[in-house]
C-alpha cells in the first residue's frame, strides 16, 4: 500500500511534468501577427507582412526556434478598432504571449496598449511613430527606425546637399511640409518642426491634409502660394500619387521633393506618374538598390520572396519586417522559445548584432525603452522610375541628382 | 496672388461641375419619386467599379464606358424602384428611409465583400494632362468631367422642358394625383425617373474616375455632399442643385487653400447651417412648402 502511494506520488509529481515537456518540444511557438490586409491600408500592411512571414519560413527550414517550428495566428486590423479588438482577442482567447506587426503608428499604439496591459510583448517591425516606445512600458520593443530619425535625416540632407545645390545658405531654404494628418504624418511633423528650428532652416508653411481626400488641388494651391524650395511630404499610398498627380497639373515648381517613406517608396508611385517621378527624394527603411555589401541577407531574401509570391518586393516595408522577425527568432532562441514576458526583456536587452551585419543594414541594441538604437534611415532617390539609395555614401549606389519633381 | 485666385476659382468650379451632376440625379429622384435616397452614393460607387473593372479587364476608356455604364445603372435603378420602393409607395415617409437606408448598408456590404475594401485607381495617358492659359491650369480629366457634365444638365433640363414625356415627368412632380387624372401613368414615371436619377449619379461616377479612386466605402461621402447641396439649393429644384454643386466646389477650394485642407468638409457645413438659418428654404427654394412644388 505505502509503495502503490509513492508510485501514485511519482506518476502525479512527474506524469503532468513529462507530459508537458513533450508537448512543448514538438509544439509549435505560436505569435500573433496584427497587419492591415484589408482597407486603405491594405497593400503596405501585407507587403509588410510577407516580410515577416519569409523569415518565419527560412528560421522553419532550419529547424525552427530551440527545435520547434513557429507559426503565426494572422490577425487583419484595418482601423484602430480592429486592432484594439484583434489584440484582446489574440491575448484572451488565443492565449497569444508574443504579437508582432504592424506597419501602421496609429494601429500600433492602439494594439500595443491591450498588450502592454496584460503583461503580452508586443515586437513592432515597422511603425514609425516616437510615441510607440515613449509611453513607459517594459514589454514594448521596435526593431525599424523611429520617427525622429526620419526627420533629423531629411533636415541633415536639406542643409548639407540640397542647399549649396540651389545655391541657398541653409538658413535661406524655404522648406514646407505637407503631411497626412494621422498619427503617422502628424509625429514626422513635430519632429521637422524642431529639426527646422535646431538646425535654422526655415519652415514657411505646415500643411496638413486628410489621406482621404478624394482631391488635394487646394494642397498644391496652398504650396504655389507659399512658393517652397523643398517640400517634405508625408503621405500613404493613394495620396502619394494625388499629389504627384495635381502638382503636375497645377504646374508646381519647386527645386526638390523628400518625401517620408510610405505611399513616396512604393513601386505603384513611379507606375502611376511615369517619368514625374524622376527626382523624388525619400527618406525611408532599407530599399532594395542598395549596396549589398552593407546589407547580408538581401539578395537570398528578394529571392526567395519572389518565388513564394511571383513577383518582386513592392517596398521596403516586406525586408525591415524580414529583418525584424529575424532578429526576434535569434532573441527566441536565447530564451530557449520561452516567451514569458521578463525573460523575453532580459535577452532582448543583451541581444547585439552589429551595424552592417543584418539584411536591412541595421544593427540591433535595445535600450530601456525598447527602442532599436541601431536602425538607421537611407535616402533613396526615383531616378527613371528605380529607387535608388543615394545616401550615405556607405549604402549609397548612385549619385544624387536634382531634378525638378513632377516635371515630366 | 490674383492668378493664384483665379487658379482656386478654376479648380473649385471643375469639381463643382461633378458635384452639380451628382447632386441633379438625387434631386430628380427626390422631386419626382419624393423618396429621399440614402443609397445615391452607393449608386455612384457602382458604377465607378463598373467603370474600373471594364478599363481593367477590356481596357476599355472610362469616357467610352459610358455607353455602358449609363444603360446599366439606368437598368438598376428601375430595378430598384421596382423591387424596393414601389411596394412601399403609400407606406409613411419614415418607412421609405428606412428602406434606402438598408439599401445603403447591404450594398456597400456588398461591394466590400466583392471588391475588397483596397483603393482602386484607372492610369490612363491624360491621368495628370493638363491644359494652360497663362499662369492658369485645367486639369484634362477634369475638364472633360465638368463639360460632360453641364452638357448632361443642359440635354435634361431640355429634355424636361420641351419633351412630353418631360413635361409628364414635371406634372408628376407637382402633384401625383390631378397627373393620374390626367391620365399620366404614374408609377412607370417613376420608373423613368429613379432610372435617369440613378443613371446620372452612375455618369458622374464614371467621370470622377480617372482623376480620382474608388472603394466601397466611398458613397457616403459623396452622399453627404449631395445632401448639403440638394438642401442648400432648395430640395427639388434642378437649377438650385446645379448652383449648388458649383457653390460647394468653390467653398473646398477656398477653404483648403486659404485655411487649411483639413477644414474643407467643415467649412462647407458651417456655410450650410447659415443657409438653414436664414434662408430655410434653401437659395433657391420659392418660400414655405415649396418643396412640395418639385422639380422645376
Amino acid at each position: 500500500m505505502k509503495r502503490f502511494a509513492v508510485v501514485l506520488l511519482t506518476v502525479l509529481m512527474v506524469g503532468p511534468v513529462l507530459f508537458v515537456t513533450a508537448v512543448e518540444a514538438g509544439a509549435p511557438i505560436r505569435i500573433g501577427a496584427l497587419y492591415p490586409i484589408t482597407g486603405s491600408l491594405a497593400l503596405l500592411g501585407e507587403e509588410s507582412w510577407r516580410g515577416a512571414e519569409i523569415a518565419r519560413q527560412f528560421r522553419n527550414q532550419k529547424g525552427g526556434v530551440a527545435g520547434r517550428q513557429i507559426e503565426y495566428v494572422r490577425a487583419d486590423v484595418p482601423d484602430v478598432n480592429a486592432a484594439k479588438s484583434e489584440a484582446e482577442r489574440l491575448i484572451s482567447r488565443e492565449s497569444m504571449k508574443l504579437l508582432i506587426g504592424t506597419y501602421s503608428s496609429s494601429l500600433s499604439l492602439a494594439a500595443s496598449e491591450v498588450s502592454a496591459r496584460q503583461n503580452v510583448t508586443y515586437f513592432e517591425l515597422g511603425g514609425i511613430s516616437d510615441q510607440i516606445t515613449e509611453r513607459g512600458y517594459k514589454t514594448i520593443f521596435r526593431t525599424c527606425p523611429k520617427a525622429q530619425l526620419f526627420s533629423k535625416s531629411q533636415m541633415s540632407f536639406i542643409r548639407d546637399w540640397v542647399a549649396p545645390q540651389i545655391k541657398k545658405k541653409p538658413e535661406e531654404v524655404r522648406v514646407s511640409l505637407v503631411h497626412e494628418d494621422s498619427a503617422y504624418g502628424s509625429s514626422i511633423a513635430r519632429n521637422l518642426e524642431a529639426e527646422a528650428k535646431a538646425g535654422s532652416v526655415p519652415l514657411v508653411s505646415v500643411i496638413p491634409y486628410d489621406s482621404k481626400a478624394i482631391d488635394l488641388s487646394s494642397v498644391i494651391l496652398r504650396l504655389k502660394n507659399d512658393k517652397p524650395d523643398v517640400v517634405v511630404g508625408v503621405s500613404y499610398a493613394n495620396d502619394a500619387i494625388l499629389i504627384g498627380r495635381q502638382a503636375k497639373e497645377l504646374g508646381l515648381d519647386i527645386r526638390a521633393f523628400i518625401g517620408t517613406g510610405g505611399g513616396h517608396s512604393l513601386s505603384g508611385f513611379a507606375e502611376a506618374l511615369g517619368a514625374g517621378s524622376d527626382g523624388v527624394f525619400n527618406v525611408d527603411f532599407t530599399q532594395y538598390e542598395v549596396n549589398t555589401k552593407f546589407t547580408p541577407g538581401l539578395p537570398e531574401f528578394v529571392e526567395a520572396y519572389k518565388k513564394t509570391f511571383n513577383s518582386g518586393p513592392r517596398s521596403g516595408h516586406s525586408l525591415a519586417n524580414f529583418m525584424g522577425a529575424t532578429a526576434l527568432f535569434d532573441i527566441l532562441e536565447k530564451t530557449g522559445g520561452d516567451m514569458d514576458a521578463a525573460k523575453f526583456r532580459t535577452a532582448a536587452l543583451a541581444y547585439e548584432a552589429k551595424l552592417g551585419t543584418t539584411a536591412t543594414g541595421w544593427g540591433v541594441k535595445f535600450g530601456e525603452n525598447g527602442q532599436n538604437t541601431l536602425a538607421e534611415t537611407f535616402l533613396t532617390e526615383w531616378q527613371n522610375k528605380r529607387l535608388v539609395t543615394v545616401w550615405p555614401e556607405g549604402a549609397a549606389v548612385a549619385k544624387p541628382n536634382l531634378v525638378r519633381p513632377f516635371s515630366k | 496672388m490674383s492668378d493664384l485666385f483665379l487658379q482656386v476659382v478654376v479648380s473649385g468650379l471643375l469639381i463643382g461641375g461633378v458635384y452639380a451632376l451628382l447632386s441633379i440625379g438625387l434631386t430628380m429622384i427626390f422631386g419626382v419619386v419624393r423618396i429621399i435616397n440614402f443609397a445615391h452614393g452607393e449608386i455612384m460607387m457602382l458604377a465607378m467599379y463598373l467603370t474600373f473593372w471594364l478599363h481593367t479587364a477590356y481596357g476599355i476608356d472610362p469616357y467610352l464606358s459610358l455607353l455602358v455604364v449609363a444603360p446599366v445603372i439606368f437598368a438598376l435603378g428601375v430595378a430598384i424602384q421596382r423591387l424596393v420602393i414601389q411596394p412601399i409607395l403609400e407606406a409613411p415617409p419614415l418607412m421609405k428611409v428606412f428602406a434606402t437606408v438598408g439599401l445603403y448598408i447591404a450594398l456597400q456590404n456588398l461591394a466590400l465583400m466583392l471588391f475588397t475594401a483596397d483603393f482602386r485607381t484607372i492610369q490612363t495617358p491624360y491621368a495628370s494632362a493638363s491644359f494652360r492659359v497663362g499662369a492658369i491650369s485645367v486639369s484634362e480629366p477634369r475638364l472633360y468631367a465638368f463639360l460632360c457634365a453641364i452638357l448632361l444638365i443642359v440635354v435634361l433640363w431640355a429634355f424636361l422642358k420641351f419633351t412630353l414625356v418631360g413635361k409628364a415627368l414635371r406634372a408628376v412632380a407637382e402633384n401625383r394625383t390631378v397627373a393620374a387624372l390626367m391620365g399620366i401613368k404614374v408609377t412607370r414615371l417613376y420608373l423613368l425617373a429613379f432610372g435617369v436619377g440613378a443613371a446620372i449619379t452612375g455618369v458622374a461616377g464614371t467621370l470622377l474616375l480617372p482623376f480620382s479612386y474608388v472603394f466601397p466605402t466611398i458613397g457616403s461621402i459623396y452622399t453627404l455632399v449631395a445632401f448639403v447641396i440638394v438642401v442648400l439649393g432648395g430640395m427639388g429644384n434642378m437649377l438650385g442643385a446645379f448652383f449648388g454643386g458649383l457653390f460647394i466646389g468653390l467653398v473646398e477650394s477656398f477653404s483648403g487653400t486659404y485655411i487649411s485642407p483639413a477644414i474643407k468638409e467643415a467649412a462647407y457645413f458651417v456655410i450650410f447651417i447659415l443657409v438653414l438659418l436664414v434662408r430655410p428654404q434653401g437659395l433657391f427654394g420659392m418660400g414655405k412648402g415649396s418643396e412640395e412644388v418639385g422639380l422645376k
